[in-house]
C-alpha cells in the first residue's frame, strides 16, 4: 500500500465524514492561525526594533554618561574628580583603537531668538561624528565640521521643526542668524525632519530629534560653560562584537584620568530590549492561546480517531484476514490523521495570513507571513496529527484478528 | 499418497477467560492434500472455527505443529503471520465482509495492495481477470451494496483467489444465501476444485458438506471420525 493511496484513502474519510471532520479541525485550525499570527507579529515587531537599533547607531553603540551617587558628601577622590571632559574624548581617540566614532555632547536649555518666534529649547554642543553615530542628515547645508571645532565657530545646525518655528521653512533658515542663549549663530544646516514609530497609534518616537540644535562643542563651552565638563559620550565600537573590549579600553583611559569610577556605560540595545518586552508579553499570550487550542484541537482528534477506529473494527478484521500487518493498519490510521491535520494546518495557516494581513492594515504593525512561517504552521499542525493520530493508530494495529472479523 | 499441503500435528488451543481456562482445541492432527475437497463440520462449540482461524494464519496454536504448504506456520507470529496469511490463504466468508466504500476490482485488488510490491494498474487489472472468469466482468465499477448476494459471494471467491492462493478457506459460504443461491455458490466451489483448486470448507449445512471429496468431524476440541 503505497502512501498516496493512503493519503486518498485518508481524505475519502474526511470526505464521508465531512461534518465530523470540520468539527474535530476547529480546534486544531483556530491553534494554528494563532500561532501564525503570533509569529508574523512578532517578527514584524522584532525587525522594527533592529530598525530602530540601527537608526540610533545600532548594536555597537554604547553612551558613557557621568555617575551621580546622589550623595551630598562625596569622598575625596570623587570630589577631585574632572568628571567627564572635552579631554577624555581626545584622549580616547588617541588609546581607543576599538571605537570608530567618537563623540561628546553637552546640552543646555536655552532661549532661542528667531525672526517669527522666540522660545526656550535645547542646544546641545557636540562633535561632528555625532551625525555618523545617529545617522543623521542635513537636508539643506551642511552639517558641524572638524574645522568649526577647531574654530570656535559660531555656526549651528538646526532640528527641522526648530527651522520651522524659528524661520517659517528650512529654505529660509540657511545663512541666517539667530541668537542663542544671547550669542549669534549662523545657521549653515538644517537636518532632515526624523519620524520613526513602533505603531501607528505611538507618536514619533525621534521627535526630540528634530526639537534641538547643535553646535560645535567648542565653541558652546567657551560661550556657555565655564569648564570643559560634558553631558555624555557617545561612542560606537567597530563591530557589535567589539563592544565589550571598546568599553574595557574606554574605561582603561576614564580610571586614569578620573581616578575614580565616576562614570557607566548605556547600551542602546538594552533599553530598547525593555520596550520589546511588552510586545514579547503580548505575543507569548498570543502563543500559549494557540498552544493550549493545538492541544485541545490534537485531544478532540485522537478521541474521533479512537471512536473511528471502534466503528471499523469488522473492517479492520477483513483487512487483516486478507493480509494487512498490523503496521500496515497502523500507517493506515496515521495517515488518515495527518492527512486531515495537514488540511487543518493549512486551513489555519491560511486564516493565520488574513488575520496578519487585517491587523497589519487596522492596527499599522509591520507583520508578514514570510514562507518559513507559512511551512511552520504547518508543521506544527501536522505534528499535531502525527502525536494525536499515533494512540488510535496503535489500538487499530492491535487488535487481534479473529476478534476482529467477529466484532459486533 | 501426494505429499500433505496441510499437516496438523497435535494441536492444542486454550484460552483464558478470566481464572477458568477455556480448551477449544484438545490434540488435533489431520492432513490435507493438494487439490482435495475437505468439508469440516461440527456443532456449535466444537472448536471447528478455532481450527479454521489455525489452518486460516488467523491464529497460532498454544501447543503442536501446522505446517502449510512447507512452512511450519505454527511458529509464525506478527508480520510474518501476515505474510503467509496474505500469500497461502484465500478467505470466504458467511456474511460476504466486502469493504462497503471499496468498488469491487479494489475489493477484489486488496490482498495485491497488502502483497506489496504491484502498481496498482496491474492489481486492477488481475481483479478485473479474476472477476470475468466469475462473470462479473459487466459490473466493475459497482459498489458491492448494488449486487445480490450470490453475486457479493462471487465477488468475495474472487477476492480469495486473486493472490493464487495454495488454499481456499469458505466458512459457512453459503449461510446467508437462499437454496438457489447456493446451489450457484457451490457449483462455482465445485468448478474451483476441478480446476485443481484446494478447498476447505467450514460449515455445518449437510448438503454443502455433501459436496466434498472428504469431511472432517470435529467433536469437543478433537477429531471425531479419527481418519487423519
Amino acid at each position: 500500500m503505497n502512501l498516496f493511496e493512503a493519503i486518498a484513502a485518508g481524505l475519502d474519510e474526511a470526505r464521508e465524514h465531512r461534518g465530523r471532520t470540520i468539527l474535530s479541525l476547529i480546534g486544531l485550525t483556530l491553534g494554528t492561525a494563532s500561532i501564525v499570527s503570533t509569529l508574523a507579529l512578532f517578527g514584524g515587531s522584532s525587525q522594527r526594533t533592529q530598525d530602530f537599533l540601527n537608526e540610533v547607531g545600532g548594536a555597537a553603540t554604547v553612551i558613557v554618561r557621568n555617575e551621580w551617587t546622589g550623595r551630598v558628601q562625596l569622598s575625596p577622590r570623587e570630589a577631585a574628580s574632572p568628571r567627564l571632559t572635552f579631554r577624555d574624548a581626545e584622549d580616547l581617540r588617541d588609546e581607543a583603537p576599538s571605537l570608530r566614532y567618537i563623540s561628546a555632547a553637552r546640552n543646555w536649555e536655552l532661549l532661542y531668538e528667531g525672526p517669527r518666534h522666540q522660545f526656550i529649547g535645547e542646544v546641545v554642543g557636540t562633535l561632528p561624528a555625532y551625525m555618523a553615530i545617529n545617522s543623521i542628515a542635513p537636508r539643506r547645508g551642511r552639517y558641524l565640521t572638524e574645522l568649526d571645532i577647531r574654530e570656535r565657530a559660531s555656526v549651528v545646525v538646526l532640528g527641522s521643526s526648530f527651522a520651522d518655528s524659528l524661520f517659517g521653512s528650512t529654505d529660509l533658515a540657511i545663512g541666517r542668524d539667530l541668537t542663542i542663549g544671547g550669542e549669534r549663530f549662523t545657521v549653515v544646516g538644517v537636518l532632515e525632519p526624523e519620524y520613526f514609530s513602533f505603531a501607528a497609534w505611538e507618536g514619533n518616537a525621534f521627535e526630540y530629534r528634530n526639537l534641538r540644535a547643535y553646535i560645535p562643542l567648542s565653541t558652546a563651552l567657551k560661550r556657555f560653560a565655564s569648564d570643559d565638563q560634558i553631558g555624555w559620550l557617545t561612542l560606537e565600537a567597530l563591530t557589535p562584537a567589539a563592544i565589550v573590549q571598546a568599553e574595557k579600553e574606554v574605561e582603561t583611559v576614564l580610571l586614569r584620568r578620573h581616578r575614580v569610577r565616576d562614570f557607566n556605560f548605556d547600551r542602546q540595545s538594552t533599553d530598547v530590549q525593555e520596550g520589546q518586552r511588552f510586545m514579547n508579553l503580548f505575543n507569548a499570550i498570543f502563543l500559549i492561546v494557540g498552544i493550549v487550542s493545538l492541544f485541545t484541537g490534537g485531544i478532540v482528534i485522537t478521541n474521533i480517531l479512537l471512536s473511528s477506529v471502534v466503528e471499523r473494527i469488522r473492517e479492520i478484521g477483513v483487512r487483516l484476514a486478507l493480509g494487512a500487518s498490523a503496521f500496515d493498519i497502523f500507517a493506515h490510521f496515521l495517515v488518515q490523521s495527518l492527512v486531515i491535520t495537514a488540511l487543518g494546518g493549512l486551513a489555519g495557516t491560511l486564516l493565520g495570513t488574513l488575520l496578519t494581513t487585517t491587523v497589519q492594515a487596522v492596527m499599522q504593525l509591520p507583520a508578514h507571513v514570510t514562507p518559513p512561517i507559512f511551512l511552520a504552521g504547518i508543521g506544527t499542525a501536522t505534528f499535531v496529527g502525527l502525536v494525536a493520530g499515533l494512540f488510535p493508530a496503535l489500538r487499530a494495529a492491535r487488535l487481534d484478528p479473529v476478534e476482529a472479523l467477529h466484532y459486533g | 499418497m501426494t505429499p500433505a499441503l496441510i499437516t496438523v500435528e497435535q494441536v492444542r488451543k486454550t484460552y483464558s477467560l478470566g481464572r477458568t481456562t477455556v480448551e477449544a482445541l484438545r490434540g488435533v492432527d489431520l492432513r490435507i492434500s493438494g487439490g482435495e475437497f475437505v468439508a469440516i463440520t461440527g456443532p456449535s462449540g466444537s472448536g471447528k472455527s478455532t481450527l479454521m482461524h489455525i489452518i486460516g494464519c488467523l491464529d497460532s496454536p498454544t501447543s503442536g505443529a501446522y505446517w502449510l504448504d512447507g512452512q511450519e506456520v505454527s511458529r509464525l507470529r506478527g508480520t510474518a503471520l501476515a505474510r503467509t496469511r496474505n500469500r497461502k490463504v484465500g478467505f470466504v466468508f458467511q456474511n460476504f465482509n466486502l469493504l462497503p466504500r471499496l468498488d469491487i476490482v479494489e475489493n477484489v485488488a486488496l490482498p495485491l495492495r497488502y502483497r506489496g510490491g504491484i502498481r496498482r494498474r496491474e492489481r486492477h487489472a488481475r481483479a478485473e481477470a479474476v472477476l470475468a472468469r466469475l462473470g462479473l466482468g459487466e459490473r466493475l465499477r459497482h459498489k458491492p451494496d448494488e449486487l445480490s448476494g450470490g453475486e457479493r459471494q462471487r465477488v468475495a471467491i474472487a477476492r480469495s483467489l486473486v493472490n493464487d492462493p495454495a488454499i481456499l478457506l469458505a466458512d459457512e459460504p453459503t449461510g446467508n444465501l437462499d437454496s438457489k443461491t447456493s446451489a450457484e455458490i457451490m457449483r462455482v466451489l465445485r468448478e474451483l476444485h476441478a480446476a485443481g483448486h484446494t478447498l476447505v470448507i467450514v460449515t455445518h449445512d449437510a448438503n454443502v458438506a455433501a459436496e466434498a471429496q472428504r469431511r472432517i468431524h470435529i467433536r469437543d476440541g478433537r477429531v471425531a471420525n479419527g481418519e487423519p
